[in-house]
């Protein structure tokens, strides 16, 4: 049976599985239709089809970046919860007090089944980091910069880039950095708009593969950014 | 016994390393506001940590519960502030896009499959995402939007009945298209 079949009573059940899943029932609304779900295989059903899409919407949300204070609050809750289980434990304490990431760092290659593991870990990361492996190794260009002061690089890594800007000014209000790429013909508009922090940093990943690209560059945009550059680019790398 | 609880603590942080983005802008979408959707994803994500026992992976992704649990908070928070501020008109969004933090890690195939989504939910008619949005991100009753819309609450259930129905045949199975 599909969601769209008209031969479901739908005066009987309320019709009440699409509000449902978007959350636009009334709170008595919502725990009668929670009741009246146990009883009517008819609503599970429309309500499992449609809570899928409903699921997806968080998508059309346009992107943004969670700053770094919002994560140092959560993991600070997180580790003030870690450091409460240990207390609660006593008996099996390894070290009297550990109230910090820093103690853990010391203690984690021990989680693994052995050293020998940790430190194929470690290999494998530095492999990564270094480029080994076979793989491209990553490559760092120096970008020209129109602001005083300011100073970008172009880290690029197997077919993929990022850009680490620093000493940028803060963008006008009601405009954004946004991020080009050149190929053969005029930039192309990427997804990639971003600001600056109030030091002037950044550090934005160039959407796509760099394959055939000759130019990255930055120029600022009205809001939701633009299909053609508006102003002058304020940072250009060259990669080739 | 520590060791367990701190290698939780550090599976956790690649959990938020890896949704945190996704938590903040749908919560942003919805609350408008950097302050009240940052407290929002905070509650979210402590509340995902306190109760993973709880989790069960047949029920869906953790992106999927996470997001759920921020859907549900946002809403909370925007109707208790529409309550307490009712009349007082919030004018902050515009101002607080523009000093939303860098994007950083940008994941194309992610945001290949959030067009996709964008463009069934474009592609309805205007009749029927506007009810949707409405729902989702405006955190309105069927009925609210009834009253707002002047049209029949059994329009407008109707209304997101039929364009949740067609996104899903848009987009064949998205629980599979945004893990």
């Amino acid at each position: 049976m599909s969601v769209g079949d008209s031969h479901i009573d739908r005066d009987l059940c309320g019709d009440n599985a699409a509000p449902y899943v978007l959350g636009a029932l009334t709170e008595h609304e919502h725990e009668a239709f929670r009741l009246h779900l146990e009883s009517c295989a008819v609503c599970r059903e429309e309500v499992a089809a449609l809570q899928v899409v409903a699921s997806a919407l968080p998508a059309v949300a346009p992107q943004l970046s969670a700053g770094p204070e919002l994560k140092r609050r959560v993991m600070a809750s997180v580790y003030e919860d870690v450091g409460r289980s240990e207390a609660e434990e006593p008996a099996l304490s390894v070290r009297s007090k550990r109230g910090s990431k820093l103690a853990w760092l010391q203690w984690r290659p021990l989680l693994a089944s052995g050293a020998l593991a940790a430190a194929a870990v470690v290999v494998a990361v530095l492999a990564i980091v270094s480029g080994g492996g076979g793989g491209a190794g990553t490559r760092v260009i120096r970008a020209e910069v129109t602001p005083p002061h300011a100073s970008a690089s172009l880290r690029v890594s197997g077919g993929h880039a990022q850009l680490d800007i620093s000493g940028m000014p803060q963008t006008p209000a009601q405009r954004v950095y946004e991020v080009w790429i050149k190929r053969s013909g005029g930039p192309q508009p990427t997804d990639a708009l971003f600001t600056v922090t109030a030091k002037g940093d950044a550090t934005v990943g160039v959407p796509g593969s760099l394959h055939g690209v000759t130019v990255v560059m930055v120029t600022t945009e009205p809001l939701g950014g633009s299909k053609v550059p508006t102003s002058s680019p304020v940072i250009v790398a060259r990669l080739s | 016994m520590q060791l367990v609880y701190r290698s939780k603590a550090d599976a956790f942080e690649v959990i938020y390393d890896r949704h945190a983005d996704a938590a903040y802008s749908l919560a942003y979408r919805i609350c408008a506001q950097r302050a009240l959707a940052e407290d929002v994803v905070q509650e979210a994500f402590l509340s995902l940590w306190r109760s993973r026992a709880r989790y069960e992976r047949d029920r869906g992704s953790v992106r999927t519960w996470l997001l759920g649990i921020v859907h549900n908070r946002s809403i909370d928070a925007l109707r208790r502030r529409a309550v307490r501020d009712r009349g007082i008109v919030h004018d902050e969004g515009l101002q607080e896009r523009v000093a939303a933090p860098e994007r950083t890690d940008l994941d194309v195939a992610r945001r290949e499959e959030a067009r996709e989504i964008r463009d069934a939910l474009d592609e309805l008619p205007d009749e029927q995402s506007r009810v949707i949005e409405l729902a989702y991100f405006g955190g309105m009753t069927h009925v609210q939007i009834a009253s707002m819309l002047d049209t029949p609450v059994g329009t407008v259930k109707g209304r997101m009945r039929l364009g949740l129905a067609k996104m899903r045949m848009a987009l064949g199975d998205p629980a599979e298209v945004v893990q």
